[in-house]
Formats: structure tokens, C-alpha cells, sequence
């Protein structure tokens, strides 16, 4: 149907954040493997911000105890912005260096055991790292920051903030904004960010209802991309030749039983309708490239479950 | 209230409607077009002497209204970005009139004074108020004692912490001020006396000895 058809588009526009855009096809941009099969790491691109930061070159008037060099086509609105961020994010490890400190020494009477953790996001004891795993790295901070003040900078964290004051905020029920301290993998802290901020969209102003549902049907999205993937991979991608019905039929089996679990009693009519729906969604992320595979899956799926 | 306002920030030579505006600018921020108040700041500081040393304050006091009221930084970034088109064109200026250029230099620093980040200068700005220091120690300045006026007056404000940013700018500026004191010969004494007591002033750790400040201010009166 049309309508799966449009929903799902916006999904195939290269999203500058999107760590796995690479290559010049929207089919590519799904890929996890390159044409010649090898595994493409997901986190080796830059953000094109990371980017002009390492290649600034020095303005003839950089000074010796200026903090670093100043790209000279910067205005100065950003130039000062850019220094907040970066005074900001050492301001705040300077204090969480401190909390974590007198988290070890308790300097007064308050008991930490092992257990309990602090109110303060910033503080579980649980969790608490030694020294040496708090994340240091400026660049990285400083990314983290941004990433926090854009979520930060939205109606619906104004609303969450100004309805769910801190000491009512439960755990798992409200978001929580990450800590970005804590020592995690690149793929680990966006999904993060991520999941924090499809949380907050719960206090969207009642007017953008419609993003709501777009924004949870995005990661939705992200796990079936991620699974057919494997389905693209198993299979000769270059040629336009349907593969062994061997292989399709276990591969279509396999995306079919994951993707849409098949209760025990289902008619083959309600099986062929999920199914268009899915190849629907196959075709539109692969960007027109898939058609041929998708009859050769038809035919050999449709095979498979007359037999159930 | 009302006139202490304007005495605070010295507004009085804007017209009414003006001051209406930047009143309000500074009680409920969000409620302004915080470009326009900026622009008028800006246009203002550019041509009034008084103003231009005072300016400083009044946008600070607009920027963390801003801050706390919306989150935003609106006439932070427009009030910097104006001034980064004034201070590129600061060599036409110069030529075309005096009083803005000496206009331009004082709302800069003084801009730089007040307007801090984290409590901190804001350094996108070390460079650009060393270049008009610069400037106005060459010697076609240092001829003429109102550019020379200028050039003191914005290093007893922030000579320190100018000197703190970039301590091999402010001895190279230095040497240039020995220079012209020493050697220039159409400096006026007004001039010279200027220099030195600049000279003397930063020698004492930026502040003047009870002996220099009597040999240069006894004639001034409280």
C-alpha cells in the first residue's frame, strides 16, 4: 500500500547525525557490509563538526596562551558560543571530579555504603568510577554537551522539568539525562541520547502529536533495518539474479518470523498481507534496488508457507 | 528607580522610546526583539563617547536577563557579530572620523570588560582589542592626544586582564609606547605625560605608587 510506502521515506534522506551514512546510494547508506562483503565499521566517520575543529590551521594572530588556535573564517557570536560550551563542560568536570572524590572520602557525617546511591544524577556510588574511568576527553565532552543542550533546548524538556521537579523524578519511569562522565562506547552513548530524548517527546506540547508517533516509529525502523541488513548481506547483492531457493527460502523464513512472529493459527491470506507490507519497506529502503530479489523472495516465501 | 536606572546605565541620551526599550529589554527580554535592542546599543556606542565607555554594562545585564529567561543568547551573538563588522572596518572609520574610532576602541574593551564567559574574559576578543591598542600606538596616533587619551584610558580599565590573556602582546605593545615616548618628537606634553604615567602604571602591577599618583593628579580635584 501507498501509505507504508510514504511513511517510511523521510527514511532514506541522509541524516548528518547518522553515524552509518556512507557511500553514495541510499542503498549504501543501509549497508552494513561494503560490495565486497567486508564488515564497514559503523563509527568511523567523523561528524563534520569533530571534523573542522582537527583540521583548523592557526590564524597568524594566535596567541601563545590562547586555548587553541581560532579558525579565522568563525564569527564571533560562535567563536564566544563555542567558548561557553567548552568553559561550561570543564566547569562541570571540575565539580563531578569533586563529587566523586568526597564520594570515596566522605568529608562529613553523610553515609555512602556501597549500596545506596545519591539523588544527584551525576552521583550513583553504585556506579560510581574510580578516577581513572571518568570520560576526559574534551572533544568528546564537549560533543556530549551539545548533544545534551539539543535536547535540553526543547519545549518538551521545559515542560518535563517545569511538571516532574527532581526529587519526584523515579528512575526507568522518567528520563534521565545521560551522564556524560561515565565512560561509554560512541554507539552506546548516542543510543542513549537517543532513547532520552524519544522519552522526553512524552511532554511534547499536545499540538505535535504526529511527531510523537513518527519519532517511535523511527526506532522501530532502526531494528528492522538493522535485521534485514542480514538478509542483503547473505545474498549476491551485485547481480540482478534471484538467488538458490534454498538459501531464500530460509533467509525469507528467517526475516519473516522475526520481523512479524506468526502465531500458530493465521490464515496465508493475513501472512501475504504482512508480507507486502514488508516488501514495501524493503523496496523503499533500498531505493529501488531490490525489486528483482523481491520477487525472487515472493515467490519462494509464498512457496514456504503454503506448507504451514 | 527610574533614574537611578538611567544613571546605572548611563541612557539618558537616548530618546524616550528608546529607554522605554532597553528598560524593558532588561526586566522581561523575551518580550523584545533582543536584534533591535541590540543594533540600537551598537548604533549608539558607535558615535556617543560617553555611552561607548559605559555600554558595557547595560548588555551584560541584557545577556544573563536573556539567559534566564529563555535560554537564548540572541543579543549576545548579534551584539558580537555587529561589533565583529565594526572592527573590520575599523581602518575606514579611522580615516573618516576620530570620534568614532575612539568610539569603536572603547565600546570594544569595554564590551570585553563586562561581557564574561563563566567569569572569564571572553578570548574571541583578545586579539581584535590588542589590534586597536596596536593601532593606536603607531605613531600617526600617538601625534594625536585625543587617540592617545584612548589608548590610556582603555589600559587602566583592562590592562590586567589584557595583560593576563597575553603577556608577549602587552610587552610588545609596551615597547612601542617606550618608543614613541622616547623618540617621537611630535608628541604634545599632554601626550608624553600620558605615556608616562601609562608606563609608570604598569610597572607598578597596574596600579599607580602614592607619590606618582600625586606627581599626576594633585591638580585634580575630588
Amino acid at each position: 500500500t501507498m501509505s507504508a510506502h510514504q511513511k517510511y521515506r523521510y527514511e532514506n534522506d541522509c541524516k548528518p547525525d547518522e553515524n552509518r551514512n556512507k557511500g553514495a546510494s541510499r542503498w549504501s547508506q543501509c549497508r552494513k557490509r561494503g560490495a565486497d562483503g567486508s564488515l564497514r565499521t559503523s563509527h568511523a566517520v567523523e561528524e563534520p563538526g569533530k571534523c573542522s575543529q582537527s583540521s583548523r590551521r592557526p590564524e597568524s594572530f594566535t596567541t601563545p596562551e590562547s586555548e587553541g588556535p581560532v579558525s579565522r573564517v568563525k564569527n564571533w557570536g560562535d567563536e564566544v558560543e563555542a567558548e561557553e560550551v567548552r568553559s561550561n563542560v570543564q566547569r562541570d568536570a571540575h565539580r563531578y571530579r569533586r563529587r566523586i572524590l568526597e564520594a570515596d572520602f566522605p568529608q562529613r557525617d553523610r553515609k555512602i555504603s556501597s549500596g545506596s546511591s545519591d539523588s544527584r544524577d551525576s552521583r550513583d556510588s553504585k556506579e560510581s568510577p574510580a578516577k581513572g574511568d571518568i570520560e576526559s576527553d574534551e572533544a568528546t565532552l564537549i560533543r556530549r554537551q551539545k548533544q545534551i543542550n539539543y535536547g535540553k533546548n526543547t519545549l518538551a524538556y521545559d515542560r518535563y522539568i517545569k511538571e516532574i521537579p527532581k526529587h519526584l523524578r523515579q528512575p526507568g519511569v522518567h528520563p534521565k539525562t545521560p551522564n556524560k562522565f561515565k565512560k561509554y562506547s560512541r554507539r552506546s552513548w548516542d543510543q542513549q541520547i537517543k532513547l532520552w530524548r524519544v522519552k522526553l517527546h512524552a511532554w511534547d506540547p499536545p499540538a505535535e502529536e504526529g511527531n510523537d508517533v513518527q519519532q517511535i516509529e523511527e526506532i522501530d525502523l532502526g531494528e528492522i533495518m538493522d535485521f534485514e541488513l542480514d538478509v542483503e548481506c547473505s545474498g549476491d547483492t551485485e547481480s540482478p539474479c534471484p538467488i538458490s531457493s534454498g538459501a531464500s527460502l530460509a533467509l525469507a523464513e528467517v526475516i519473516f518470523t522475526i520481523c512479524y512472529p506468526i502465531p500458530s493459527k493465521i490464515s496465508s491470506n493475513s501472512i501475504s498481507q504482512y508480507f507486502h507490507f514488508f516488501l514495501f519497506l524493503m523496496i523503499d529502503f533500498c531505493g529501488g534496488n531490490f525489486p528483482c530479489y523481491v520477487l525472487g523472495y515472493t515467490h519462494f516465501v509464498y512457496t514456504a508457507f503454503d506448507n504451514f | 528607580m527610574e533614574n537611578s536606572s538611567k544613571e546605572e546605565y548611563k541612557i539618558q541620551s537616548f530618546d524616550l522610546e528608546t529607554q522605554k526599550l532597553l528598560k524593558t529589554a532588561l526586566k522581561d527580554p523575551g518580550s523584545v526583539d533582543l536584534e533591535k535592542v541590540s543594533n540600537v546599543i551598537v548604533d549608539q556606542s558607535l558615535e556617543d563617547q560617553i555611552f561607548s565607555r559605559e555600554a558595557g554594562r547595560i548588555c551584560y545585564t541584557i545577556v544573563q536577563a536573556e539567559a534566564k529567561q529563555t535560554n537564548g543568547n540572541v543579543f549576545r551573538r548579534n551584539l558580537l557579530n555587529r561589533l565583529q563588522q565594526a572592527f573590520k572596518a575599523r581602518e575606514e572609520t579611522r580615516k573618516r572620523s576620530t570620534q568614532e574610532w575612539v568610539c569603536l576602541v572603547s565600546f570594544i574593551c569595554n564590551i570585553f570588560d563586562y561581557l564574561k564567559v563563566n567569569n572569564m574574559p571572553m578570548m574571541a576578543l583578545v586579539q581584535p582589542v590588542y589590534d586597536c591598542l596596536f593601532r593606536l600606538a603607531q605613531s600617526d596616533a600617538l601625534q594625536n592626544e585625543e587617540e592617545v587619551d584612548c589608548l590610556v584610558l582603555q589600559l587602566h580599565r583592562i590592562g590586567d586582564q589584557l595583560e593576563k590573556m597575553n603577556m608577549q602582546l602587552m610587552d610588545e605593545l609596551f615597547s612601542l609606547l617606550r618608543d614613541g615616548f622616547l623618540l617621537q618628537e611630535d608628541l604634545s606634553s599632554m601626550g608624553r605625560l600620558l605615556l608616562l604615567e601609562i608606563l609608570e602604571f604598569r610597572a607598578g602591577g597596574w596600579s599607580l605608587s602614592e607619590t606618582a599618583q600625586k606627581y599626576y593628579y594633585s591638580e585634580v580635584t575630588d
